[in-house]
């Protein structure tokens, strides 16, 4: 019984159905908002769906020199995890998240499957762009994970600290996490906790791989790198793995961060849940992505081991002290 | 209505475009890029999108002469565009060769080794001209997929 809840949580709420719906709504909307802060018109919200129609009419070019099993199973390695992640994430009010037991650390584990299917893709279809695109998606994982795992410590170290007192240790799960700010503040707007949210802030357009930190896909100049090769249903499955990611990432932030209910009635919190996720994305990707160019990767680099890591550090070294 | 057919109905609300520069000038290329960008001209309120790669390309739009250094690279990024593809001739060049007609070097028109579907001439077009092609585009791609409007 347990393993068929499971699985529908997987495949219908919040995972699968849900999180795609969600992620394709906060897409279109992405792309719209853009559009209109350039003065544009922008797409219509329809636009992630009709795109995924049009690439599942289109014919699948396998290169003849790629690694044949690895470049097909890439996608299917990448959505999977990403399927998988979605039901990790608590809707607070509505959804607990589905395990409770230390699910911050299988959640760090499974974040970065997307950008290793992107990886195993590109070094599989044989172009020397998707090898550029490779080396540079390692590069920026390695940047922009060390940040990651400093505000996870820090937000498990401090509610350890608040469930337990003393030197107990932390608390890696979503769920009392989450209840433990709903009973004594969302940590957003705790001062010690501050420099981790703004690093979060950084993090995400580093993890969805877009402006200013869409290098390895760099259209313009190594023309989408790992993904060059794909088309038809494979990037179709490219961009359902983008779209969940995206939910994943908003709904951990504000899980971490941000998790107050203001209604006993599920429906209200979902909708309360879903403007939280909206505010997230708008503030840390479509401003940010509307307003600047690329970086190169050095810089990238360098700026996510400095900058990011060391409001979280600083997070993370308070906790430890006060 | 079976379920390919309106996929492919659908499909056309999403032309993403690709941009060939067959030894042009770049006047053409630059038209092209700000018909996308600035405000006035906004290409992405069809669904269009500029694409990096080939393989994700349904509009092709070749600008230049075709000059005999870029031919073969041009027809061979041209095999790697999955069908069903539209292509669109922007500027007077790869129509006829323009200024650089019966020039040493010139290869064009493309016509010769690519089927060409819309021509846009101007030098270079003006950008209201390139939107109504690649709405055209869109129809024809229309009728290679078999559907009705």
């Amino acid at each position: 019984m347990d393993t068929l809840f499971a699985v529908l949580h997987m495949c219908i709420f919040p995972g699968g159905v849900f999180a795609l719906t969600l992620g394709f709504f906060f897409k279109a909307l992405d792309r719209r908002v853009e559009a209109r802060l350039q003065r544009r018109v922008g797409p219509p919200l329809s636009q992630p769906w009709l795109d995924m129609a049009k690439l599942l009419t289109k014919e699948t070019l396998i290169p003849k020199t790629a690694c044949r099993p690895a470049f097909l199973l890439a996608p299917i390695f990448g959505f999977t995890g990403m399927a998988v992640c979605a039901a990790f994430i608590p809707v607070p009010g509505v959804f607990d998240g589905l395990f409770n037991m230390g699910d911050l650390l299988v959640l760090f584990y499974l974040l970065p499957i997307p950008a290793m299917a992107i990886m195993l893709g590109g070094s599989a279809s044989s172009s020397p762009f998707g090898a550029v695109g490779f080396s540079r998606e390692m590069l920026m994982m390695l940047a922009y994970e060390t940040p990651l795992l400093m505000i996870l410590l820090a937000v498990a170290m401090l509610v350890g600290k608040g469930l337990h007192g003393g030197d107990w240790g932390a608390e890696f799960s979503l769920l009392k996490i989450v209840s433990w700010q709903q009973h004594t503040g969302s940590l957003g707007f705790n001062p010690v906790m501050i420099p981790a949210f703004l690093a979060y802030l950084i993090f995400l357009p580093g993890t969805m791989g877009v402006l200013p930190f869409d290098i390895p896909e760099a259209e313009t100049e190594i023309i989408e790198g790992p993904l060059l090769e794909y088309g038809g249903p494979l990037l179709a499955l490219f961009q359902v793995t983008s779209a969940l990611k995206t939910f994943v990432v908003l709904g951990l932030g504000v899980a971490l961060f941000f998790p107050g209910t203001i209604s006993e009635w599920w429906p209200v919190n979902l909708l309360w849940f879903m403007l939280k996720c909206l505010g997230l994305m708008l503030l840390s990707l479509t401003l940010v992505k509307s307003a600047t160019g690329r970086f190169r990767i050095d810089q990238a680099f360098r700026f996510y081991v400095t900058v990011p890591t060391g409001l979280a550090l600083c997070s993370l070294i308070l906790v430890w002290v006060i | 209505m079976s379920l390919d057919k309106m996929l492919k109905k659908l499909s056309v609300r999403s032309p993403w475009l690709f941009r060939i520069n067959a030894g042009s000038c770049n006047g053409c290329d630059v038209e092209l890029a700000t018909t996308a960008c600035i405000p006035r001209y906004d290409v992405e309120r069809f669904g269009c999108r500029y694409c990096g790669s080939p393989r994700h390309a349904d509009i092709v739009l070749i600008t230049g002469p075709l000059t005999t250094k870029v031919r073969d690279r041009v027809l061979r990024v041209w095999d790697e565009i999955p069908d069903p593809k539209v292509t669109v001739a922007v500027g007077i060049c790869p129509i006829s060769g323009g200024v650089f007609r019966e020039g040493y070097s010139i290869e064009g028109p493309i016509s010769r080794y690519i089927p060409v579907d819309v021509n846009v001439p101007g030098c270079p077009p003006r950008p209201q001209a390139i939107l109504e092609a690649v709405v055209l585009a869109r129809s024809i791609w229309m009728k290679k997929l078999g559907v009705e409007a």
